[in-house]
């Protein structure tokens, strides 16, 4: 028990926890990461964190970065969320909204940072089912 | 002595000020709450992003990156944000103080109508003033991250800098230059962030070892420096936000003390007047009846 994994987004920091073992998902595969690992900067692809402790927990997290140093794991990331508290019915609702408003705004041509904001929400939303599925 | 019938015009126009100034400090008290809160949330994230990207900015590669190269400055680019509105107390002054302090060659960016007026009134040379809500969002920022970001890179300035008012607590704004590009410099920026805001993020100094870095560096350094820009201004334009109304509550609020105690004054002077008048009618009452 000797790592810390840290989550942090714009919004907060979502998860700070001592843990044994945490499995990331980087651009080039899943990688597993134990106590004394040596210092890794990586970029991390949405998808599942597995952090185990006394409990396995799991976590789903949109595309970013990990640094891991002196045995503490930093992920930065647009959102992330427990995968327990993922409510399918909700995130497909929200992820038909945003496609729907993607679709307007593409037909309409406005700004393209607003056009970025909702791919990201539809990124997630496709992430946060993934994960869920993969677990139930 | 002002006749009883002045003061009491005065004493109401002061109770309506005073009216006004309550409504304003109770506005600005709930838009500073979410000001605060979204000031503060940032932090964390925008601190890791800044210590990820010092960690690759020691690597040799980085060197090649054109933010993050060292660059002779000439010409710096200073973006300035003042408020839209006024009736903030020193605010606005105390920022235009370290404008003034500014003798080198300068361009300036502006935002909010306040900041944009002092740039043009002193002729100083500005280049473009962008608009501002109060809920700040990241279409915004991205205007005014690619406007600089490209006069950078045109080389018409050599330095992206921004002056802002930032965020202590509810009494303290201090204002505040920040040089984020060139990048050479963020390793003291961090220092200084960590310092003033204090995180809990945890600590990992005193590892040594070499940093791997997956897929590549080169790869990482694509899209950080520009995030990073990004996310830097983003947090201190919340940071301004939270400012502007914390420091607007506060004037508020102290112009509605000061109200209350001009009219306590004005109260006063009020009845010795009115008692003034009574007396002198009463002696000229007591004085008749002695003639008759």
């Amino acid at each position: 028990m000797a790592l810390t994994l840290e989550i942090v987004t714009p919004e907060k920091i979502v998860y700070t926890k001592t843990v044994s073992e945490v499995v990331l998902p980087t651009k080039q595969g899943e990688i597993d990461i134990l106590p004394g690992h040596q210092p890794l900067l990586t970029v991390v692809e949405g998808g599942e964190v597995t952090a185990k402790g006394d409990s396995v927990e799991h976590l789903a997290i949109d595309k970013g970065f990990a640094r891991v140093q002196n045995d503490t794991i930093s992920i930065l990331t647009e959102a992330a969320i427990d995968i327990e508290n993922i409510d399918v019915a909700m995130v497909e609702a929200a992820q038909k909204r945003a496609e729907e408003a993607l679709q307007k705004a593409i037909d309409e041509n406005v700004d393209p940072a607003r056009i970025e904001e909702l791919e990201n929400v539809v990124r997630f939303a496709v992430i946060q089912k993934l994960a869920k599925k993969g677990k139930l | 002595m002002p006749s009883t019938k002045e003061i009491r015009g005065r004493i109401k126009s002061v109770k309506n000020t005073s009216q006004i100034t309550r409504a304003m400090q109770l506005v600005a008290a709930s838009k500073m709450k979410k000001a605060q809160d979204a000031a503060m949330s940032g932090r964390a994230y925008a601190l890791l992003l800044a210590e990820i990207l010092d960690s690759v900015a020691g690597q040799e590669i980085a060197q090649t990156h054109p933010l993050l190269q060292a660059r002779e400055v000439k010409r710096r680019g200073i973006l300035v944000i003042g408020t839209d509105k006024g009736l903030c107390g020193p605010l606005n002054g105390n920022l235009f103080k370290e404008v003034m302090a500014i003798k080198d060659d300068a361009v300036y960016v502006t935002i909010g109508k306040k900041a944009t007026q002092f740039i043009s009134r002193t002729k100083r040379p500005l280049m473009a003033d962008f608009p501002l809500s109060d809920k700040v969002s990241y279409a915004e920022v991205r205007a005014i991250v690619n406007y600089m970001l490209e006069l950078y890179e045109d080389g018409k300035i050599d330095s992206i800098e921004i002056l802002y008012s930032a965020f202590v607590n509810t009494l303290v704004q201090e204002p505040t230059v920040m040089r984020i590009v060139p990048m050479t410099g963020i390793h003291d920026l961090l220092e200084d962030i960590k310092k003033r805001y204090k995180i809990d993020l945890s600590d990992t100094a005193g590892d040594e070892r070499e940093m791997i870095f997956e897929p590549s560096a080169k790869e990482i350094l694509d899209e950080l420096p520009a995030l990073y820009v990004k996310q830097i201004i983003f947090q201190s334009l919340l940071g301004a936000k939270a400012s502007e109304h914390s420091a607007r509550m506060v004037a508020m609020k102290s112009a509605t003390d000061n109200a209350k105690n001009l009219v306590s004054d004005l109260t006063l002077e009020y009845n010795k007047a009115r008692q003034a008048a009574i007396t002198q009618e009463i002696l000229e009452i007591a004085a008749a009846t002695q003639f008759n």
